[in-house]
């Protein structure tokens, strides 16, 4: 028992202890202050209708609980689901597998890790609740309980859930972590549309919101005379909510012993599901490298290497020209992935073409741009994840041409695949669209450049592209980075300024590495 | 060439302290870095190849600052890491031309060094797969081709021969004992036969200072006629232990044969002829 936990405390402690993650508590702690929003905010959070809670324990408690839960597990599932990713890129995975350790002890590990890794930001959220209730008082009694309460039956459960399912995912869907990725949104957008009718029905909800929710809306039904119940309940950021909000007093939630037990057979589940997965777990004996199916004719004659002297070969001369750089960073993207990822590539240039170019515009290209996260975030942290900085850093004036050509490669990859829509807008003569695709390429290659080299990994960026799309898919208008929505010129110079600001950070940051 | 190392000291952290008050001139010819584990021997060849900058002290290539301009060093320099990495979806052929991109060399003529290079260092059938699918002494020897693919008049190997086969160690030292003549070449190793064999001048360091350079017999004669072997029972051998100062030993039956230095040997010796070996254990251990 002793080792077992050690190896989830080690483990936990790696990870806590990156850079990245300072970075991801930072944002958390960034995001978690906007859950409850200032009583002056023009913003809103959660609204049922035109109400919105008084500021007591029970709002506060309630309102971040259920926000963490939804919050964490979509972001919670893209932080955690490289665990064993990453022993097997460290090769830390051979020296697991040849060790007694059980497959289910190694995976039990990993998702217990997991699962401190979300607990600690789940911690961070809630201690920013208590601090925002004295923030804001209102006048309102500090009840301990109602902060505790909906974290331990709504937040914690689902958060071990998303834990398990980093691990499961990755066992079952092994190097292929963009498809692991595309699933788990599915998953994740039906479980946020998933509506109970019935009681017992609330069992089923993973996240745990929706019992809260409803319980908020029949409090709000209550107070409101029949004909007029607009209960329309409203989660995520609704801005610009100028109107002065009615208020109503939420008291928190009775929970029904039958929905407790469902948190724990979740729970239950979860484990249940690492242990049915356990026979079928690679173990690490997967081929990190494919060879190419297409045989060249092995020619298998004996080849004697030949006595070279290394005075008499021929000398290159210099050559600053940046071309073969390009082309092998190009080169580098396209081959990154599986070759059939590229069919689906294929299918999203495909309906760039067809579509009507309003659609295509607004969201297959970003859809279809976010398919490549992997390749953009790998730019600048390739290096490091190959070790090949030493090269990079003791070469001939490295910074303006290695760094100038990564943005180059990310930017052709890009404007490759919005190829068919920058034709469409050419033939309409739509000048500020191509402006801003061109330019929405330019930043969204800059920002990965950028957090790779600032984190030396590749996550942050994945997380935060996730974020940017799935916002942009809903068609919400300050992260519109490619023009989508937005359609006016001091837009585009906002987007142009900012790709300058990100570029010249990124240059600065590599210029200081570079001169250690 | 001439390069000198003047008062290099390189701290990583407060505490620790890799290189101490490190001075050294190197002249063209092979020197072979010599010392135990965490000496500090990859931390002076990071220094040169200016990937770090040192704490304290300067750097002349040939009377030009490296510190301040690292270009002039970069422009002539081979590296070859003790832990690099290659991007395992290229080719050797194209990893190559993209190390040579990075380095900003070209042409016409680069083709063929990158083909007579893989040649010669016995890479050449498998030139076209993917580096992923090479085995590590392949790695190895594609990392000693990326050092010498811009005609380097500096050329720093960090263990160039970790990994690789007795033929292919072989190849190795008589592919680069011609550089010696109008370069710099330093490399270091655990492997002291190695050193011995292709070295001109050796330098030995310990502890982040240099303790002795010179060439070889310069840095034997401090042993020679002190290396002796002698057979004792193996039940005296942690006291003779004790005694002298023992450099080796073989176990044969019963008894152990022990090779030892000394200024006055025990009964029953036999003088040995003083190797490289010798003295590196014998400056290393004390
Ligand atoms: N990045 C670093 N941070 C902190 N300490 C370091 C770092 N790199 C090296 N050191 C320390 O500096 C000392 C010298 O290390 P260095 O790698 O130069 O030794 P070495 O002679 O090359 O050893 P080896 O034979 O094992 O390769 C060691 O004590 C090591 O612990
Ligand atoms: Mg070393």
């Amino acid at each position: 028992m002793k080792p077992f936990l050690n190896v989830i405390l080690l483990d936990y402690i790696i990870r806590i202890r990156s850079y990245s993650f300072l970075i991801i508590l930072y944002i958390t702690t960034a995001i978690s202050y906007t859950f409850v929003p200032e009583p002056n905010a023009n913003y809103s959070t959660i609204r049922i209708g035109e109400h919105v809670g008084y500021y007591n324990s029970a709002w506060f408690g309630y309102v971040t609980a259920i926000m963490t839960s939804i919050f964490l597990s979509l972001l919670g599932f893209y932080l955690v689901n490289n665990s064993i990713k990453k022993d097997l890129n460290t090769k830390v995975g051979q020296i697991i597998a040849s060790t007694k350790i059980k497959n289910f002890t190694y995976l039990l590990s990993k998702t217990l890790s997991n699962f401190l890794v979300l607990l600690t930001i789940v911690f961070i959220i809630f201690v920013m609740s208590l601090v925002l209730f004295f923030l804001y008082n209102d006048g309102f009694d500090f009840e301990l309980a109602q902060f505790i309460y909906p974290y331990i039956i709504i937040t914690i459960p689902s958060v071990f859930f998303i834990a398990v399912l980093g691990v499961v995912f990755e066992v079952l869907l092994g190097k292929y972590s963009i498809i692991q990725n595309i699933m788990f949104f599915f998953m994740f957008s039906f479980l946020l549309l998933y509506s109970p009718q019935k009681e017992i029905e609330y069992a089923y909800d993973l996240l745990g919101s929706k019992i809260v929710i409803h319980q908020m809306e029949e409090t709000v039904r209550s107070i409101l005379p029949v004909e007029k119940a607009d209960t329309d309940m409203t989660i995520g950021y609704v801005l610009a909510n100028t109107i002065q909000a009615k208020k109503f007093k939420f008291n928190g939630v009775e929970f029904s012993l039958v929905f407790m037990s469902s948190r724990l057979l979740w729970m239950i589940l979860g484990i249940l599901l690492i242990i049915i997965l356990s026979p079928i777990f690679h173990r690490f004996t997967v081929r990190e490298y494919s060879l190419p199916k297409k045989r060249t004719k092995s020619r298998h004659i004996e080849h004697t290497p030949k006595e070279i002297i290394l005075s008499t070969l021929p000398i290159p001369h210099t050559k600053l020209s940046m071309l073969p750089l390009i082309k092998t960073e190009i080169l580098l993207l396209i081959r990154k992935g599986s070759l059939w990822l590229w069919l689906i590539n294929g299918t999203g240039i495909v309906l760039l073409t067809t579509l009507n170019i309003k659609t295509a515009h607004q969201f297959i290209l970003p859809i279809l741009w976010f398919l490549q996260v992997h390749r953009l975030s790998d730019i600048t942290s390739k290096e490091i994840q190959n070790h090949t900085f030493y090269f990079i850093s003791s070469s001939f004036r490295p910074l303006q041409r290695v760094l100038t050509s990564q943005i180059i490669a990310g930017c052709c990859l890009m404007l490759f695949l919005a190829a068919p829509l920058l034709f469409r807008y050419a033939i309409e003569m739509s000048v500020l669209e191509i402006l801003s695709i061109a330019l929405g390429a330019f930043l969204i290659v800059s920002i990965a450049i950028f957090l790779g080299i600032i984190t030396k990994g590749k996550k942050l960026f994945e997380v935060f592209f996730f974020f940017v799309t799935y916002a942009n898919i809903n068609v919400i208008p300050v992260v519109d980075y490619f023009g989508g929505t937005i359609k006016n010129t001091s837009h585009t110079l906002i987007i142009m300024c900012m790709t300058i600001i990100i570029c010249s950070l990124s240059f600065l940051k590599r210029k200081l590495e570079i001169n250690r | 060439m001439k390069l000198e190392i003047k008062n290099v000291s390189k701290h990583y952290g407060r505490k620790k302290q890799a290189l101490q008050d490190f001075s050294l001139t190197i002249e063209n010819g092979i020197l072979g870095l010599l010392g135990p584990n965490g000496a500090g021997k990859s931390t002076l060849m990071k220094i040169i190849a200016t990937i770090h900058k040192p704490t304290n002290g300067i750097i002349l290539l040939n009377k030009n600052n490296i510190i301040k301009d690292a270009n002039y060093m970069r422009g002539q320099l081979g590296f070859l890491p003790q832990d690099f990495g290659v991007y395992p979806n290229l080719n050797a052929f194209e990893f190559l031309t993209y190390i040579a991109a990075i380095k900003g060399v070209g042409g016409n003529a680069l083709k063929t060094r990158i083909t007579e290079l893989l040649d010669g260092l016995n890479l050449l059938h498998a030139a076209n797969k993917p580096i992923g699918s090479y085995s590590g002494g392949m790695k190895q020897r594609v990392g000693i081709a990326q050092a010498l693919l811009n005609d380097p008049k500096i050329i720093i190997f960090d263990e160039p021969t970790v990994g690789l086969d007795p033929e292919e160690r072989v190849r190795f030292r008589n592919l680069i004992s011609d550089l010696a003549t109008s370069r710099i070449v330093i490399l270091s190793s655990h492997i002291v036969s190695d050193i011995d064999v292709i070295a001109d001048q050796v330098a030995i360091m310990k502890k982040g200072a240099l303790l002795a350079k010179g060439d070889l017999q310069y840095i034997i004669k401090e042993v020679t006629g002190k290396i002796f072997e002698v057979s004792i029972d193996s039940s005296r051998f942690s006291d003779f232990k004790h005694d002298q100062f023992v450099l080796s030993a073989t176990r044969s039956q019963g008894s152990i044969t022990v090779r030892y230095f000394s200024e006055n040997p025990v009964e029953g010796s036999i003088q040995k002829k003083a190797l490289l070996e010798d003295a590196y254990l014998h400056l290393t251990k004390s």
